[in-house]
């Protein structure tokens, strides 16, 4: 395995799902603010939100690793 | 609060990655030299120490605070959902479990089939097989203690808990490879995702203009809810790999 290859995958990890879906989850958060401004509401629930989002992400790439198993 | 999470953090992140780099400098200097091997680890060593010097600076001086929170907040959930990932897998068995000793084995085996060069010449395969290894795990470090340093007041938590961490790998090092076969990495690593996850939320929602309640204490809480998250994946897994086995 290249040294390159190897710096992918200590950064980003074993899989693409996983920092996509961190990507996704920052992506739409930030879209949300950029949109919606200062808005109260998010200021004290968007933290839950991205919560949610991410373990959403984590929990997409474990099914990721269940299909890729029984295949 | 924050203070000792950061200290923890980076101490369990850090050494479990030092001991990955430890496996492979034991493994070249048993099989082969350990002048070698050392001189290989200090050359990845010295060109970290560069990498350090100029990412902390960079980041903290030329990026905006909400922007730096949100970088780090992603290369910690980059991190800490990774190794949570890998954690839940092996929790559920669909995954081996994390051992730098049978790493240490492996690369020590690989070896053997590399021929020595004359006494007195360098080992350059030796010294080549040592930098790479100590300069990928310790990459990882770097990008850690900064991303954990970069947040005000973070700095002495993340450099008191990476130097302890080096204190405690040199000396296992000291004792030889023995110890690794006795840790428990696999609960380790699995911990140390839900630390760094639960940095990466913390951070990065702050820095898209989240005000958490409790302020520092959220880590707790956000530490609290990757635990349950994690365990119910691990659990889901078993049973449904139970029903497979069963169909």
């Amino acid at each position: 395995m290249s040294t390159l290859r190897q710096l992918r995958k200590l950064v980003l990890g074993e899989t693409w799902s996983l920092p996509l879906g961190v990507a996704l989850a920052l992506g739409a958060a930030g879209i949300y603010r950029l949109i919606d401004g200062d808005d109260s509401w998010w200021t004290h629930a968007g933290g839950f939100v991205l919560l949610g989002l991410v373990a959403l992400a984590l929990t997409a790439s474990l099914a990721g690793a269940l299909r890729a198993r029984r295949r | 609060m924050a203070f000792v999470l950061t200290l923890i953090g980076a101490m369990l992140a850090c050494g479990l990655e030092m001991l990955e780099a430890l496996a492979i400098v034991l493994a070249v200097g048993i099989t082969r030299r350990f002048r070698d091997s050392l001189i290989g680890a200090a050359g990845a060593a010295l060109a970290l120490a560069l990498l350090a010097l100029v990412l902390g600076p960079v980041l903290i001086a030329r990026v905006p605070l909400d922007s730096l929170r949100i970088v780090i907040g992603a290369f910690l959930l980059l991190f800490g959902l990774e190794w949570l990932r890998k954690g839940v897998l092996r929790l559920a068995h669909l995954r081996s479990p994390s051992s730098s000793f049978k790493e240490f084995v492996e690369e020590q085996e690989e070896l053997e089939g590399l021929a020595l060069p004359a006494p007195g010449a360098p080992d350059w395969a030796g010294r080549t097989i040592a930098f790479k290894g100590v300069l990928l795990e310790g990459v990882e470090v770097i990008l850690i203690v900064t991303a954990l340093g970069a947040r005000p007041g973070g700095l002495a938590p993340a450099l008191i808990g990476a130097g302890s961490a080096l204190v405690a790998v040199i000396a296992v090092g000291l004792v030889l490879h023995a110890p690794l076969a006795r840790l428990p990495e696999t609960h380790l690593k699995y911990v140390v995702g839900i630390v760094l996850s639960s940095f990466g939320v913390f951070f990065a929602a702050e820095g898209l203009g989240v005000s958490w309640p409790g302020s520092d204490a959220a880590l707790l809480y956000l530490a609290a809810a990757f635990l349950l998250i994690s365990q119910l994946q691990v659990h889901v897994l078993i049973r449904e790999q139970a029903a497979v086995a069963a169909a």
